[in-house]
């Protein structure tokens, strides 16, 4: 395993492959992290969830918290595919994939000044452009009430443009996710000299980007819900023996385990195209429409089972599992629809004159600009 | 180049099988395929490695040196890795080529002669295997022994320069058109202890005195599947394969392979394609069915992703059998459930049974076979218990 292979390694049959790529260490230390941010929590779940301040500390020490953003961490996307399973494993409730993968791209690329600590988060808005102001509003910003900066992208009939704000700038209406997470609207009204004009695919990247990372989180999130399942059907005993002796449960582990197997596959095939072409690429493009497509669908049946199989105790506040599973269903709907780009790949099929093209990344190469 | 210089320097082509070397010969048994079609006419089928029977299409898939692609070059082969091989066979599935004749030759019976085989019967066997002149049937399954192979009773009894098979197998595909038929038997008595030890295999003609074949009709009317007798049937020592009570080890050793295969993903892919052909050809197309034919590619992505992975992992000698096990169970379950989702497509096409006749016969193939994805070569509830197994639940 190397590279995009082992950035995801993990899940219930993770002993099965070889553990000992060049990711081994980061992926020890992100483990060792993300565990103890979880073992503080223990208790202390509830809705809406409070931004993990031990845990952001514990990452910008370590590096992790700007990994890809920080010229001499000298990493690459695999690298910090690693750190937002591993973070999303553990539910650790802190904005990597916002600070590093979407604000500090956006800011680097429209030259923005950027606070060099704390966490930040990308606001996108339709807006308007009017007697020297820009005012919008931009809903479900993820943790935009923590962020010690939001990037704002606003769309208007005159362009695109692009601005750092703080707190003091705008209105946060507080919001959550089906897990709790801040997703809070931003409202704000702000002179045009306050940002720059952008490139219109910035957006496009961003939404990209956004759907890239919150893939390579839903696995994260689904192998937790998938081990804390096999673990309870070990643990509870009914009928005088535990659940996982069973064999209509072991089948419905066993459909469990493969159906995240398959998002595994399709999710190291975009941190591939990423990793290798970027993510303006047709690859990318591709690759995490694919990834979103079928994570849509294995995120649905698998949270199902492990709700299934937990039992009652599954939707208790005070049990973990929601905690991954609502995570996972809240995420896959982030960054455009499972229809919207399930719709983008059939397109893509029915004007390709050999289908089987679409499967082999032949067509990558001119991939859904059509959609 | 090698595939190993490839891996530093593309990870997604890696990914795709689609490293220069690999696409390179992807577009090279495309074209043979092309050409080939248009020459000898025949037409894609679906299941077609199991149904579509032609050995004159074997004989120019060999000699254009497309089979016997992992077998050494001192036996005729062409001496190169388990991707290569993969992405013909993807190609030709695929394409829905007549591939039946030698494809248990070149899938299974290679590779344990490969492992098992003596110098005498590698010599003998793999060059016309190469050549796609040598067919094989393989019997497993008897009437007692589906899913529960240990209660195999096939018999191998020894006697002077040989041994004497008795016993009766079925479900044996091709059997009445193969040359050879290799055959599982009980060289010791069963011990309840050690169920799966005592097995042994041999290379029985279909020729030889004491055997006798007949057809196992399906429902469809076609005849692919046969009951073999072994009366007393006589087995030179030199027909021996691999060694005497290694038989279950040698039938199971390259499962991993087997089950994570291209055909457990693409055995209705031709159908698949030829609805997505008809449904482009549609005006009109609506978002909720280009949403359905995004979600059977996507699936079918996914699959193929996992498929590639064990292979590479396979390839690199690490262990992927959980996986592998996998493959086979999703991938044929999707196989099953295409069938359905092509169907529904279509609707969106008024009158298509009337204007694509060609793609009405291919569905109705799929229907009369589809029973059998998730059951040859081990039901998926066994494949279910086994990765039960690799979880630690049982």
């Amino acid at each position: 395993m190397s590279g995009p292979e082992a950035a995801l390694a993990g899940g219930v049959f993770g002993a099965e492959a070889a553990v000992d790529d060049d990711l081994v260490e980061l992926r020890q230390l992100v483990e060792d992290i993300g565990r103890r941010a979880a073992a503080d929590r223990v208790g202390r779940s509830r809705r809406p969830q409070q931004f993990d301040g031990d845990l952001w500390r514990n990452l910008e020490e370590t590096g992790l918290a700007r990994l890809t953003s920080t010229v001499d961490m000298g990493a690459g996307l695999p690298e910090l595919a690693v750190v937002l399973h591993g973070l999303a494993r553990h539910a650790g409730a802190v904005p990597v994939a916002e600070t590093d993968l979407l604000a500090a791209w956006l800011g680097g690329q429209a030259a923005l000044s950027l606070p060099g600590d704390g966490p930040l988060t990308v606001a996108v808005a339709d807006a308007t452009l009017r007697d020297g102001r820009i005012s919008g509003t931009a809903h479900e910003v993820p943790w935009a009430r923590a962020a010690a900066a939001i990037m704002v992208l606003a769309t208007t009939p005159d362009g695109v443009y692009a601005g750092t704000i703080g707190a003091t700038d705008c209105e946060i209406a507080d919001g959550q996710n089906l897990a709790g997470e801040p997703s809070d609207r931003v409202v704000f009204d702000l002179p045009v000299d306050r940002f720059r004009p952008v490139d219109a695919d910035f957006s496009t990247e961003l939404v990209r980007r956004g759907a890239w990372a919150r893939c390579v989180q839903v696995v994260g999130a689904l192998d937790a819900a998938a081990e804390s399942t096999v673990a309870h059907c070990r643990e509870r005993v009914q009928f005088g023996r535990s659940l996982s002796k069973f064999q209509s449960v072991q089948h419905s582990l066993a459909g469990m385990a493969g159906e995240i197997e398959r998002g595994r596959a399709a999710v190291t095939l975009a941190v591939a195209a990423a990793a290798d072409h970027g993510f303006a690429s047709s690859q990318a493009d591709y690759a995490v429409t694919v990834a979103k497509v079928v994570l849509g669908r294995v995120t649905a049946s698998t949270t199902t089972v492990a709700h299934q199989l937990h039992g009652a105790i599954g939707v208790s506040i005070e049990h973990p599992l929601w905690l991954s599973t609502m995570r996972a269903r809240s995420w896959i709907g982030e960054f455009g629809s499972t229809g919207h780009y399930a719709r983008r790949l059939g397109r893509l099929a029915l004007a390709t004159e050999n289908p089987f093209d679409c499967l082999t990344g032949q067509r990558a190469g001119e991939a859904l600009t059509i959609g | 180049m090698s595939l190993e210089t490839a891996e530093a320097s593309s990870w997604f082509s890696v990914a795709c099988a689609d490293e220069p070397e690999l696409a390179k010969l992807r577009e090279s048994i495309r074209d043979f395929l092309r050409a080939d079609r248009e020459q000898y006419q025949w037409r894609p089928s679906v299941d077609c490695w199991l149904s579509a029977w032609d050995e004159e299409f074997s004989g120019r898939l060999g000699a254009a040196g497309f089979l016997g692609l992992t077998i050494p070059e001192e036996y005729g082969g062409g001496g190169k890795g388990h991707l290569h091989r993969y992405v013909v066979t993807e190609e030709l599935l695929a394409g829905g080529a007549p591939v039946a004749a030698h494809w248990i030759a070149d899938r299974q019976v290679a590779p344990t002669l490969l492992a098992y085989g003596s110098p005498e019967q590698r010599d003998r066997l793999l060059p016309k295997i190469a050549a796609g002149r040598f067919y094989s049937a393989i019997g497993m399954s008897e009437h007692g022994a589906g899913s529960d192979l240990a209660a195999v009773q096939t018999k191998a009894t020894k006697t002077d320069g040989g041994w004497v098979l008795n016993g009766t197998k079925v479900w044996t595909s091709g059997a009445h058109r193969a040359h050879q038929i290799v055959v599982l038997a009980r060289t010791s008595a069963p011990d309840p202890e050690r169920r799966h030890a005592g097995f042994s295999q041999f290379l029985v003609s279909r020729e030889a005195d004491g055997v006798t074949i007949s057809p196992i009709e399906m429902m469809s009317g076609e005849h692919h599947f046969n009951e073999v007798i072994l009366d007393d049937v006589f087995v030179p020592d030199a027909d021996l394969l691999g060694e005497i009570g290694n038989g279950w080890h040698q039938v199971t050793a390259e499962l991993s392979f087997e089950r994570s295969g291209p055909e457990r993903i693409l055995t209705t892919f031709p159908l698949i394609a030829a609805a997505i052909r008809a449904l482009a050809t549609a005006s009109d197309l609506d978002d909720a069915t280009a949403a359905d034919a995004g979600h059977v590619l996507a699936h079918l992505i996914s699959l193929r992703q996992m498929s590639i992975s064990v292979a590479r992992a396979l390839t690199a000698g690490e262990s992927a059998e959980n996986k592998a096990a996998l493959v086979k169970e999703l991938g044929t379950r999707f196989e099953q459930d295409s069938v359905e989702l092509v169907e529904e497509l279509l609707d969106d096409v008024p009158g298509w049974r009337t204007s694509h006749p060609e793609l009405a016969a291919m569905l109705d193939q799929s229907r009369l076979h589809k029973p059998l994805f998730t059951l040859r070569g081990g039901t998926n509830e066994v494949l279910r218990g086994l990765v039960a197994r690799g979880m630690g639940l049982r």
